[in-house]
């Protein structure tokens, strides 16, 4: 049973994979993806107020990185 | 052909710095972890272009500066957060960030009783004579007194009838320094340490945390896999009082800890030309304190409603959270669109969902304008009542915390960024966050059935801040 389920981890990875192989661009169309304003995060600081506020005002908090919460506010 | 082979090398480089870093990045405030890197390409752009921003970050230091002023309305907490932050990035891709932040917070906090139609008076402890120096908990507006037979030395505070019964001692100081270092093993795969300490007067938080990226596909999928260890040490002033005891003036007992330990497991993916997405999942296990020392909960009569006790509150000591985030950046000609999903839940029966949308909009080679909007959405937990009633059995657990009740809440925002220079930015954002739900609980006795019981947040906050790159 363990080692089915494993197998078939390893081929659900393995599909994802090979999924993600056919998506993407070829390193000379990164042109639009190399804007600083395409990253995830273009103002940390400004993400790192928002944690803040809403782990201390709400019930939930992680998504985009750990869960934790590193003050006595909530 | 050296050229083109020498460029290719730095971009696919760059390319690994982009992509090992987008998910671990952005819990600024508990984790300093490095900041997504920008790729070392000018593809595609000419100077002066609304979408000019594509300098590379290999060999530079950046320093980012900001003051968040953040206002409850209602005379409620009130918070100045200056952010100092340095990132120096080699020209072999390793980076090394440092974060520095201070946190002044004032004024007044729900203290989780019922409002009710009669004035009411809350007692706590206070400080020997002689030590008058201010703490989280109640001293703003109480008067000290003495409690007959007894001699003892108390606070107490009264709250007007109709009125939510707020904490309006709330004031403290926090510190909290981040350090991040993060190493480039080849083109493909990134390690990266932090670690993180806070102090306040009543708290102690100190966590680590590492991960692993990998590229794979042309660099167009990163896997990444981290984990983090946090111990937290809870110190209230008074000390800890006993759950579920009656509220009373007498210093408390010892201090409590907390240990935090969390899995994150993503994969970013490059879609198209136009469209990057990131999907992620966490696993939390928190065990130890987890109360709020400061909060009561009201314990009413059936019949009238009227309080008759309060009670320090009780949550359990074993918490498991878990989310699934979706993030995407979409470019549609010069603009972005920033679009987030996230679905959580715990096993105190919190479920949430959050949808969040930002359009950055260059309205010149040298200004844009970003509107934003969050909606957010969340059960109560199992053990959250706005009161208990007497004459009733203890429940185990109960909080009236209203951060773990039923609500809603919106965020509208504006930005505004100014590039000063090639390399420098400044930056301002104003938001309005505002926390609706029922006021009122079906079946509430007697005249609490008329009282507002709802004791969300209506808060302003601006952001403003300046980022400087220098090569």
């Amino acid at each position: 049973m363990k080692i089915t389920r494993s197998l078939l981890a390893v081929i659900g990875f393995s599909c994802l994979l090979s999924a993600c192989s056919v998506l993407g661009v070829k390193p000379w169309d990164r042109d639009i993806m190399a804007r600083k304003s395409m990253q995830l995060n273009t103002h940390p600081n400004l993400t790192a107020y928002h944690e803040h506020i809403y782990f201390s005002k709400e019930g939930s908090s992680g998504g985009r990185t750990f869960d934790g919460g590193g003050c006595g506010c909530n | 052909m050296q050229l083109r082979k020498r460029k290719m090398g730095r971009v696919s480089r760059a390319l690994g710095l982009v992509t090992a870093n987008l998910f671990v990045a952005t819990n600024g405030y508990a984790q300093a972890v490095p900041a997504p890197q920008p790729p070392a390409t000018h593809l595609g752009n000419s100077s002066g272009s609304v979408t000019d921003d594509t300098q590379s970050d290999l060999g530079t230091i950046t320093t980012d500066g900001s003051v968040l002023f953040y206002q409850e309305k209602g005379g409620r907490v009130k918070a100045v957060e200056p952010v100092a932050r340095l990132k120096f990035t080699g020209e072999n891709g390793d980076t090394f960030s440092l974060k520095a932040t201070y946190d002044s917070l004032t004024g007044a906090t729900p203290n989780g009783a019922t409002p009710w139609k009669e004035t009411q008076t809350f007692t706590t402890p206070t400080t020997p004579p002689g030590h008058e120096e201010a703490v989280t908990g109640a001293s703003g507006n109480s008067t000290i007194v003495i409690v007959p037979g007894t001699g003892a030395r108390v606070a107490q505070y009264q709250i007007a009838p109709h009125q939510l019964p707020l904490d309006a001692g709330f004031r403290d100081r926090r510190y909290a320094l981040n350090l991040s270092y993060s190493h480039l093993f080849n083109p493909n795969t990134r390690i990266t340490f932090g670690l993180n300490g806070s102090r306040e007067r009543d708290y102690r938080s100190y966590s680590a945390n590492t991960s692993l990226s990998q590229d794979f596909n042309d660099h167009n999928t990163t896997l990444t896999v981290g984990v983090n260890y946090e111990y937290d040490q809870s110190r209230p002033h008074f000390g800890t009082p006993t759950p579920l005891t009656e509220m009373n003036g007498l210093i408390k007992g010892p201090g409590e800890n907390k240990h935090v330990f969390s899995v994150i497991a993503g994969v970013t993916q490059v879609m198209t030309r136009f469209w990057l997405l990131q999907l992620n999942y966490t696993i939390g296990w928190n065990n130890g304190y987890q109360n709020d020392p400061y909060k009561i909960i009201s314990v009413v009569d059936p019949i009238t409603g009227a309080p008759q006790q309060y009670l320090y509150e009780n949550r359990p000591r074993s918490r498991t959270r878990q989310s699934v985030y979706l993030g995407n950046k979409i470019a549609i000609g010069p603009t972005v669109a920033d679009l987030s999903f996230r679905y959580y839940h715990d096993s105190w029966k919190v479920d949430s969902i959050t949808a969040e949308i930002a359009e950055r909009v260059p309205i010149s080679s040298w200004f844009y304008v970003e509107p934003d909007f969050r909606y957010y959405h969340q059960t109560a937990a199992s053990f959250f009542n706005y009161y208990l009633l007497a004459g009733q059995p203890l429940p185990s657990y109960a909080s009236a915390d209203y951060r773990l009740g039923r609500f809603t809440a919106k965020t509208i925002g504006l930005k505004l960024g100014f590039k000063v220079s090639r390399d420098g930015e400044f930056y301002v954002l104003g938001e309005d966050y505002k926390q609706t739900g029922a006021s009122t609980v079906p079946g509430a006795p007697g005249d609490l059935a008329n009282e507002n019981l709802f004791a969300g947040v209506h808060a302003r906050s601006v952001m403003v801040g300046f980022s400087y790159t220098f090569r």
